[in-house]
């Protein structure tokens, strides 16, 4: 599936991979999939429109207060996540999440104890 | 697992008319209806029918007795909406103790936010135990530190753990309270309304009798309103407990997330009564238009209520245009009116007609305080249209009061203020708190305004400074202190307040500017909403106020929000990419 905004295809999820390599998927290292470039680049993907003037979208921005994003948007952004990346991240987690590196590690966190 | 029944085989249907909560689930347990719960996808996690809901809330009470819990003290409970919410809070209904839903984290980064808050609510409640899911154990923990008193906090698990001791209920009677219920006030001095068993029970008569929603054997809800709120727990846990009926339950997060499920679950277990505010309806037609399941059927929906914000007839217009075709009934929308001070309901519009709107002119309605028909309807700068939301429910009284104190008479639009046994009788050990909005003979200052129209009420605002997002109270204070307390702006130099968008309210916060430069300035506005968007998870538009003007004051020194509100829709502030404004001199 091809991303509306930039026409490049969108990182796989695990499920779409089990689907498309059956029985072959097992064999696949997932964690190699979701490289923690890969994650921000998802991220970074995401927030991409809320950058505000020039200052360039870095791992140590701070989501809520250095972007011009909305809470809503945050809140579809979380769920986007969540779903691409097959995880689900507690309440209390998200509570404790201000920079685009601690989503990213909450991220590969949360997939490393599958 | 198959969801419960809508009907009860044997039991013959009581509606309304016991004497406390714990005798409502006595009664509903008797049945084969209960509650269920769904996940974003849809799927059923749990079904709990109320015998079950009972038996586990008698296993949880004999825990809380055996531990030593005295009768009277206060439960802390986060209400997620999960079948351990329902076995602590029935719990403490059986084992006397009074229950304290408070809300859970909402957004990112809000960590700091929601651990001031907690620490408030038990120092407001003086709460004994705080109990919540497992996942808020860490929370929990943190804020209850500084509170001794607490003498148990964790996950579910801490009152799994507690011994079953073979003791005696002591269920919560008539005379008692029934819980705690926390909406208003700021989260700097919450106000926890103390919500008796005598008034819910007088309240929920009623919500469920002719005057209300009328509710009939075989009826069925579905929410997905948070339990931490008075719509969703008595509207949608008091209220269909009392008739016996069975209920869905999504998540308020799954709800936002996906929210197509709550017409889904509506559509297959055959819903009748839902609730939402505006906002709901409104997030459903933008997300969900487009992924309408094929075979959604909204024809058994005969009460769709709108309450617990200004109802806005344009997105339940756009609502019903979007789901009439899946058999969606626009005459089941009942606007309605209350306030968690009265337990939850006031009126209710009368049922089968749908929502009705008073088109008033927009200039009297500011200069003279006059509801007067608009002259052309369609004009839209002087024309604005107002929900009819019914009569008072019977056994109340209610008043519109010109500044004066005077009553009004049809379209004069006034405060309104209500008295009757649905009323709360003061917040919780706050004395004077309480004498700010009720009288000695029992009237309720609502802090909204309104006016008279044959008898039936129209609520225009708030005389308040309260701020409502999306059904959630914000209060001003709140977001001014985030700020400050961020460093952003000195103490004083914020003042929040909501405009009336005409699609919703939308927060202003205007600040002074003690900086120049545009670079400077766009950085200002940037860290306001930032702060403001971290602490209490809004949006808000910043305007900037020349320093050398200050913000306007009451004559007793205090923030002039009302002022501040005034001078930005003249346009007196400027935006942030704007150069300042001169001065004049």
């Amino acid at each position: 599936m091809p991303d509306p905004g930039t026409g490049e295809p969108l990182l796989r999820t695990a499920h779409q991979l089990i689907v498309e390599n059956d029985d072959i998927a097992s064999t696949l290292e997932l964690p190699r999939l979701a490289s923690r470039v890969d994650v921000i680049r998802e991220i970074c993907r995401h927030l991409a429109p809320y950058q505000a003037g020039e200052r360039p979208i870095v791992g140590a921005t701070v989501i809520a207060k250095d972007l011009t994003i909305d809470s809503l948007a945050i809140m579809d952004m979380v769920m986007e996540l969540e779903d691409s990346f097959d995880v689900s991240i507690p309440m209390n987690v998200v509570a404790e999440i201000h920079t685009v590196d601690q989503l990213a590690d909450t991220i590969l966190d949360l997939r490393s104890k599958r | 697992m198959d969801p419960l029944p809508s009907r009860n085989t044997r039991l013959a249907q009581r509606r309304a008319g016991f004497a406390s909560a714990s005798e409502m689930l006595d009664y509903a347990a008797q049945g084969q209806t209960g509650i269920s719960f769904y996940n974003a996808k849809g799927e059923l996690l749990t079904a709990l029918a109320w015998r079950e809901v009972r038996e586990r809330a008698h296993v949880t009470a004999r825990k809380l007795i055996g531990a030593g819990f005295a009768v009277g003290e206060r439960l802390l409970i986060t209400a997620d909406t999960w079948p351990g919410f329902f076995d602590s809070f029935f719990g403490a209904q059986y084992a006397g103790l009074i229950p304290v839903p408070v809300s859970i984290p909402v957004g990112i980064g809000g960590k700091d936010a929601y651990l001031d808050q907690l620490r408030r609510q038990l120092a407001a409640s003086g709460a004994v135990a705080a109990v919540g899911i497992d996942d808020l154990a860490g929370f929990l923990a943190a804020a209850a530190g500084e509170y001794p008193a607490v003498r148990l906090h964790g996950g579910k698990g801490i009152l799994d753990a507690l011994p079953e001791k073979a003791v005696d209920l002591r269920p919560l009677g008539p005379g008692d309270l029934c819980y705690i219920q926390f909406s208003s006030g700021s989260t700097r001095h919450p106000h926890g309304v103390q919500i008796t068993q005598r008034a819910l029970m007088a309240n929920l008569a009623g919500m469920t009798g002719p005057a209300g929603l009328d509710v009939i054997p075989g009826d069925r809800a579905v929410s997905w309103l948070p339990l931490y709120h008075d719509m969703g727990l008595i509207g949608f846990l008091m209220a269909p407990l009392s008739c016996q009926l069975s209920i869905d339950y999504l998540t308020p997060r799954d709800f936002a997330r996906r929210p197509m499920q709550w017409l889904n679950v509506i559509s297959r277990n055959r819903g009748t009564i839902s609730y939402s505010p505006s906002f709901g309806y409104d997030l459903s037609t933008r997300r969900g238009v487009t992924q309408v399941p094929a075979g959604l059927d909204l024809s058994c929906w005969r009460r769709a209520g709108i309450g617990g914000d200004m109802i806005r007839p344009e997105v339940l217009n756009r609502f019903a245009d979007a789901f009439e075709p899946s058999g969606f009934d626009r005459k089941a929308f009942i606007p309605s009116y209350g306030m968690a001070e009265v337990c939850l309901a006031i009126t209710f519009s009368p049922k089968g007609v749908g929502v009705r709107t008073d088109v008033v002119d927009r200039v009297a309605l500011g200069k003279d305080q006059a509801a007067i028909p608009a002259a052309n309807p369609q004009d839209a700068q002087r024309a604005r249209s107002f929900v009819l939301c019914g009569r008072v429910l019977p056994g109340h009284l209610l008043e519109v009061r010109g500044p004066d104190g005077k009553l009004l008479a049809d379209r004069g639009v006034g405060r309104i203020f209500i008295k009757g046994p649905s009323v709360m009788p003061g917040y919780f050990g706050e004395p004077e708190a309480s004498r700010e909005v009720l009288s000695d003979d029992g009237w309720l200052d609502t802090g909204d305004l309104g006016y008279w129209l044959a008898g039936e009420i129209v609520v225009t605002g708030r005389a308040k400074d309260l701020i409502i997002i999306n059904g959630r109270n914000v209060w001003p204070q709140d977001i001014e202190w985030a700020i400050e307390a961020r460093g952003v702006v000195k103490s004083g130099d914020a003042a929040a307040f909501s405009i009336d968008t005409g699609a919703g309210e939308r927060v202003v916060v205007a600040v002074l500017a003690r900086v120049s430069g545009k670079e400077e300035r766009l950085a200002l506005a940037r860290d306001v909403a930032g702060a403001v968007r971290e602490a209490i998870a809004v949006d808000c538009d910043v305007a900037l106020v020349p320093p050398t003007s200050g913000l306007p004051m009451t004559t007793s020194g205090k923030l002039s929000r009302t002022r501040t509100k005034a001078n930005y829709l003249a346009g007196l502030y400027a935006a942030p990419a704007s150069p300042p404004k001169p001065v004049a001199a």
